[in-house]
């Protein structure tokens, strides 16, 4: 199989999207035969490469983080660079990977109602979608943080590379937490606070704009240009 | 109230937005309304590249300088945010999606549970009722309107807000205005 894959991440190559693939991709490659290639929507001026290897492509992954509850701009305009092509019956198979910061999955579970109805619109055969809440901060985390996830990464290719499809266990597995159940909430809250201390706080120290994190620069409607 | 729209027609060829938000500003301003209009696609806006700069590093503000920060600044202050957009492929157009990822400066990186979620934390006081504004395309049924709505709810929940209106461009602008004038 060739599977033409979309980064659609803002961070191009130094994205979490990119860690995930990773693993996922070696996974999909272990099959003789099959090959992949990769494209960052990031890169503006590739779009008209973009559209040419959507056109072309047999099977396409699409993978980016939620932006707003949604997708983030670069996958909208490729979005839309591809209405001609709705419809038209050599489109390919078209399978989704999108993940947010937030740990839950709900968050992305309107996202994923949309993309599967933009499979039907361009007239592509979907493949599922598969959803992981978290993603933040993984493309710095040790390897013992990841070592799980990029495992359940890679045996999802694995089957992929096998199936074409996405298996519904791991895939359910990643979407875990749908949402905190009452009883977990304490423990998310304690998860909380440590990213606030170790990852915005170390981050704003550094910058040395921890005094000023509160700041509220538009407070004052006064700068009416 | 203030108003601010975000006129998110991509293409200065098509009218039907255009019109009918010169219409609906001019019926929102004789009502005693303050009404500011962007013109998204005449406006010089980068897109996001998730740095965190306005978390970490110019915390509340864009390491980005471009047209955003008017923008922002007057969004934070308005009481009423109508995102205004043709429906593109299912939903509202890039150029509008560019500005939504650009308005993340107005939260706090630190987070909160609301409702059982997760959320980010208010870095303002207050924040505007949201409104959305949509011009169907010929492709548009039932179902896109109904996830765009769904969407930009969950948008207004993180900008700790709620979507308080959606209108269509195929009902008369007095009818937009009545219902904008009873938020
Ligand atoms: C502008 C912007 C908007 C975001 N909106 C959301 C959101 O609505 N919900 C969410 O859970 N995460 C949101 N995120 C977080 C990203 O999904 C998260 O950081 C992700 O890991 C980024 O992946 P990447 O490194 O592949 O770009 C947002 C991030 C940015 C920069």
């Amino acid at each position: 199989m060739l599977l033409t894959v979309f980064n659609g991440s803002p961070r191009g190559r130094a994205s979490n999207t990119a860690c995930l693939l990773e693993p996922f991709l070696e996974g999909f490659s272990e099959t003789a035969g099959n090959a992949y290639e990769l494209h960052y929507l990031a890169r503006e001026k590739e779009l008209e490469e973009h559209i040419r290897a959507f056109s072309e492509a047999e099977c396409a992954l699409w993978a980016f983080p939620l932006y707003t509850d949604c997708m983030p701009w670069a996958v909208k305009n490729f979005i839309e660079a591809l209405a001609p092509f709705c419809g038209r019956q050599s489109n390919p198979s078209l399978g989704f990977l999108i993940h947010s910061g937030f740990p839950e999955s709900l968050h992305s579970h309107n996202l994923k109602r949309y993309l599967e109805k933009l499979a039907s619109r361009l007239g592509c055969p979907l493949i599922g979608t598969v959803i992981k809440g978290g993603s933040e901060g993984i493309r710095e985390q040790p390897p013992a943080m990841t070592r799980a996830l990029f495992r359940r990464m890679r045996e999802l290719g694995q089957v992929f590379g096998r199936s074409g499809g996405f298996d519904p266990v791991l895939t359910a597995r990643l979407a875990q937490p749908v949402r905190f159940s009452v009883w977990k909430l304490p423990v998310a809250r304690i998860g909380l606070k440590m990213a606030e201390l170790m990852y915005w706080n170390r981050m704003l120290k550094g910058n040395g704009a921890y005094e000023k994190r509160f700041a509220r620069p538009y407070s004052q409607d006064n700068a009416e240009e | 109230m203030k108003i601010v729209v975000l006129n998110g027609s991509p293409d200065s060829r098509r009218f039907e937005l255009d019109c009918y938000l010169a219409e609906l500003e001019g019926l929102l301003e004789t009502r005693g309304h303050v009404v500011k209009s962007f013109e998204l696609r005449a406006m010089n806006i980068g897109h996001c590249t998730g740095c965190w700069g306005c978390w970490v590093k110019t915390p509340g503000e864009c390491v980005i300088r471009d047209d955003s920060q008017k923008v922002c600044r007057a969004a934070i202050n308005s009481d009423l945010l109508l995102f205004a957009s043709p429906v593109i492929m299912g939903f509202t157009s890039a150029v509008l999606k560019k500005i939504s990822d650009r308005l993340i400066p107005l939260l706090h990186p630190y987070f909160e549970i609301d409702r059982g979620e997760i959320h980010h934390r208010k870095r303002y006081e207050r924040y505007p009722a949201v409104g959305l504004l949509l011009e169907r395309a010929t492709d548009t049924d039932e179902e896109d309107l109904e996830l765009i709505r769904d969407i930009y709810a969950r948008m207004a929940l993180d900008f700790k807000s709620e979507l308080k209106f959606t209108g269509l461009t195929g009902n008369p602008a007095e009818e937009a205005a009545d219902a904008l004038d009873r938020l």
